[in-house]
């Protein structure tokens, strides 16, 4: 459940261009689409939208929340790939066409422009979302 | 996670075998899961060989989750484990949750402080992932559910998740019993009938945890004509495969360096006890 070395290295020049230029150049935004196909496109719509939060609680457990286009709210994992979308279940898991979804994808290039909101949750709250068991 | 398996090993090899030193080498993070694949019996005791290896021999605290009361623990630990005492047993915590979704919620809330003080499980243990995956607790096997590969991911993701999660904590406030690993035990369905061995290749809930999981473990029994010619003792193969294991004879003349151990025996006599041997 890593990326491959050239999804990284993608990220890791997105990071270092936005940090000078505060925009994603279009050879990059190309290498995106190249890659990650038509998820590249709703990706980066989901960051333009400010869909990505980060979530902490006082344990320092860290989870991140995305809004999905249809406004359902997705968790996702720090450390390993997972997302509760019919696209993870199908595409990644089922199909086996792709590391990521677009959901997954948005965190990345959140954290790549440093457009990730913050939020604080309760431990137990944190245990809620993680479990899937939270109301959403 | 070879660390802990490695150590199962060597604690229960044959008297019979010749002795050799294995080194134990502390996982790195990229290998601290390990899923147990084969006869759901036989994992078991291996996973409470783990636990009880691991909280006696290395003192860590451990999280052991099943479905199933443990009424005894196997005969070899009693005869194997001379450090076995009340208070090493008392590190390992035993909880059963009987659905997929109480055990979400029971590993999601290993951060909660209450699990985590005064310090965090360096193991986590799940045995017989199929009785939480399969159709339902317990259930059928039979019929595979495309949402079953899902929540496969999210049980795996969030073992995964929360084993790093403490391995951070456990870096602070106990480095010597860091990192957290995981071992989960899974049968697949497949290898429950008579169909080829190949086919577990193609399970798909066995698919979404190979994701996940960076070392697999296979135990296979052993069928050829000298096993039964071994007599009464059961023989079981055990594969390990993308494993840090280091393996150094102690014997004065091999100079030789780290070989890989890859595969190992496991004969389990009429009375339960089981030893390793190396092929």
């Amino acid at each position: 459940m890593f990326l491959p070395s050239v999804a990284e290295q993608l990220f890791q020049d997105i990071q270092k261009a936005y940090q000078e230029t505060s925009q994603i150049p279009d050879d990059l935004l190309i290498a995106l689409k190249f890659v990650f196909g038509p998820c590249a496109l709703q990706a980066l719509d989901l960051v333009d939208q400010q869909s990505v939060t980060c979530l902490s609680s006082p344990s320092g457990r860290k989870a991140f929340q995305v809004m999905g286009g249809s406004g359902c709210l997705y968790t996702c994992f720090v450390s390993c790939h997972y997302c509760p979308c019919p696209a993870f279940a199908y595409t990644v898991l089922r199909r086996n066409e792709g590391p990521l979804c677009k959901h997954i994808l948005a965190v990345y290039l959140c954290q790549a422009t440093a457009a990730t909101q913050q939020e604080s949750v309760s431990d137990q709250q944190m245990s809620a979302l993680l479990s899937g068991t939270a109301a959403q | 996670m070879t660390d802990i398996l490695t150590l199962v090993f060597r604690t229960f090899m044959s008297q019979t075998d010749v002795r050799k030193e294995l080194t134990v080498v502390p996982p790195s993070p990229a290998s601290c899961s390990a899923l147990l694949v084969g006869h759901s019996r036989i994992s078991r005791s291996v996973l409470l060989l783990a636990a009880v290896a691991a909280a006696s021999e290395m003192g860590m605290r451990v999280v052991f989750f099943t479905q199933t009361q443990i009424q005894s623990l196997p005969v070899s630990l009693q005869k194997c484990v001379p450090s076995l005492s009340p208070e090493s047993l008392k590190k390992i915590k035993f909880s059963y949750p009987r659905t997929v979704e109480e055990l979400l919620q029971q590993v999601a809330g290993l951060h909660e402080p209450p699990n985590t003080s005064p310090t965090p499980p360096s193991l986590i243990i799940v045995d017989r992932l199929e009785g939480y995956l399969c159709g339902g607790a317990g259930g059928s096997l039979s019929g595979f559910q495309p949402g079953e590969q899902s929540c496969a991911a999210h049980l795996s993701a969030l073992l995964c998740d929360t084993a790093a999660f403490l391995t951070q904590l456990l870096k602070q406030r106990s480095p010597s019993s860091a990192p957290c690993r995981v071992i989960a035990s899974f049968q697949s369905e497949v290898d429950t009938g008579q169909v080829g061995r190949e086919a577990s290749a193609t399970d798909p809930i066995l698919a979404v945890l190979d994701r996940y999981f960076q070392v697999r473990c296979t135990l296979d029994r052993d069928s050829s004509y000298e096993a039964a010619a071994a007599g009464l003792q059961d023989v079981w193969h055990v594969y390990l495969s993308r494993t840090g294991i280091t393996e150094a004879s102690c014997t004065e003349d091999c100079e030789d360096g780290p070989a890989v151990a890859q595969e190992w025996q496991l004969l389990i006599s009429p009375d339960g006890l089981m030893e390793f041997k190396l092929p």
